[in-house]
């Protein structure tokens, strides 16, 4: 069980473990690809320079899926964790779990640290779009990829998140505002909620039983809950896997073996060098990805795929503001069960694309997500702090964090 | 999808698949043409694409010079590299 693909032995009492798809000054940055396997990184990420401002130390780089492209990391170059009882672990919230660093940083490309922070019991909150830099991240799909804080705690996990978002002239999608201010409230009353019924349809009995769970004690505090049919949620994942891949295929072009790298060996001219360095490097899912992101970019496939899923796009953020103004937050399994076998992702890509039905809709929106209990809370954008306060109520009663 | 119109997707993105990569491409490939039909369900008549979730436009910055990196320093991250020069083997016949 590989937990860390670079560890760090130089540590204080204020710990971050940090995804190893976040660039850190002079320790290896591989995004779990052998692509990058040798690649050391010139400058830190802004997240990793406002932590080191801050006090805080990194524990060392947590093992991820290949450029993120993963369930549970299985598609890492360096191997897939595994919990005790021999179940997909999730590097970073397993690192939380048991203690090893008081914090992780993850970056929610494909759903992955939802799913971890679910199986592990721990809190996991990915903030609205736009809110925390990603300058220095490796990246894959730009429009979407955002950079979250896991936590044994909903409130520490604020806490961390409060340090690390705000206004960043590197990154050109950061938000202008300079500071957020990430509190709960102390009851749920007055809160809407509503669940998503397919949601409900597609989990296994134990998830569907944490959601109705949660439900319930948002209800003994104050709050309404009702359920609805979100039936958008039939072309969601198609949508989003067209987006994902297509910009993948964009970003995962730059690796060529010849700046930075993995470099084939033997290569007689520069195109087979290419070939060579990509082909030998780049994962089973890294390579779907880019062929199928150049197939819906084609001109035969652009309008009816690509172009199709950007206009999606626009209809679910346009029923989504519909959605927020009837509900301040919808609760929904973050994944169909409750432990992955290692069996579950011997076929990765149809695995991944089945569990991005419960993760997508958060992905291609931008909407910020809060995972506590077991299920993820999901609001419109900016309003973190219900989603917080929902999670405060919940830890207060149930485990009394 | 067929065999040959992936492998021409291959070529242009500098990929060769194994014949069993290539299977289990093809199948997800069939798979997601399923997929991509449930997108017609969806009316986008009229509707603007959305290739930005935020509203900004034209991020500019000051122009000024900010920090550099070394050659040096570059180069250290390259697989080959000769006399100040990133070493790839021949480009031109």
């Amino acid at each position: 069980m590989k937990l860390y693909i670079t560890e760090n032995t130089k540590r204080n009492d204020k710990t971050v473990a940090v995804d190893d798809t976040i660039l850190v000054e002079g320790m290896p940055s591989t995004a779990g690809s052998k692509m990058l396997g040798e690649f050391k990184p010139l400058f830190d990420a802004e997240v990793i320079s406002r932590l080191y401002n801050t006090g805080f130390s990194i524990t060392g780089k947590s093992n991820v899926g290949e450029f993120g492209l993963d369930l549970l990391g299985e598609t890492s170059n360096y191997g897939v964790c595994l919990n005790a009882d021999g179940t997909l672990a999730g590097a970073a919230a397993a690192i939380v779990a048991n203690g090893d660093a008081e914090y992780a940083l993850s970056v929610d490309l494909n759903g992955t640290p939802r799913r971890a922070a679910t199986l592990q019991n721990v809190c996991f909150i990915k903030p609205t779009y736009g809110t925390v830099s990603r300058h220095g991240v490796i990246p894959c799909a730009c429009s979407a990829e955002q950079i979250g804080v896991m936590a044994k705690t909903s409130v520490k996990a604020a806490e961390l998140l409060s340090i690390i978002a705000g206004h960043d002239k590197k990154d050109g999608t950061s938000l202008p505002q300079m500071k957020y201010d990430y509190t709960a409230a102390d009851n749920a009353t007055g809160i809407r909620i509503g669940i998503p019924t397919e949601y409900i349809e597609k989990a296994e009995q134990t998830v569907s039983e944490k959601v109705y769970r949660f439900a319930d004690v948002m209800k003994a505090d104050g709050a309404t809950v009702e359920e609805f049919s979100l039936s958008e949620l039939s072309f969601v994942q198609a949508a989003w896997q067209i987006l994902l891949c297509a910009e993948t295929c964009n970003n995962l072009s730059r690796y060529d073996g010849v700046k930075f790298g993995y470099r084939g060996n033997n290569s007689k001219d520069i195109g087979e060098l290419y070939t060579s360095s990509r082909t030998e490097a780049f994962g089973l899912n890294a390579k779907f990805a880019i062929l199928y992101g150049s197939y819906v970019l084609s001109k035969g496939h652009y309008e009816s795929c690509y172009d199709k899923a950007l206009r999606i796009r626009r209809v679910l953020r346009n029923k989504l503001d519909g959605i927020f103004s009837q509900f301040d937050l919808i609760i929904a399994p973050a994944c169909s069960k409750l432990a992955y076998s290692p069996s579950d992702v011997v076929n990765s890509l149809e695995a991944c694309y089945n569990e991005s039905y419960f993760t997508a809709l958060s992905n291609i929106s931008g909407i910020p997500i809060v995972v506590c209990g077991g299920v993820q809370l999901m609001g419109d954008s900016f309003s973190e702090n219900k989603l917080l306060t929902a999670a405060t109520v919940y830890e207060r009663t149930e485990v009394g964090k | 999808m067929k065999e040959e119109m992936l492998k021409g997707l291959e070529k242009i993105n500098q990929l060769s698949l194994t014949q069993e990569e290539r299977r289990i491409v093809l199948d997800f490939f069939a798979f997601l043409a399923g997929e991509e039909e449930a997108l017609e369900s969806c009316n986008t008549d009229n509707v603007e694409r959305m290739v930005h979730l935020i509203p900004l436009k034209n991020v500019l910055r000051e122009d000024v010079s900010l920090k550099t990196f070394s050659q040096d320093s570059l180069l250290a991250g390259a697989p080959k590299h000769t006399d100040g020069y990133w070493q790839v083997p021949r480009v031109v016949d």
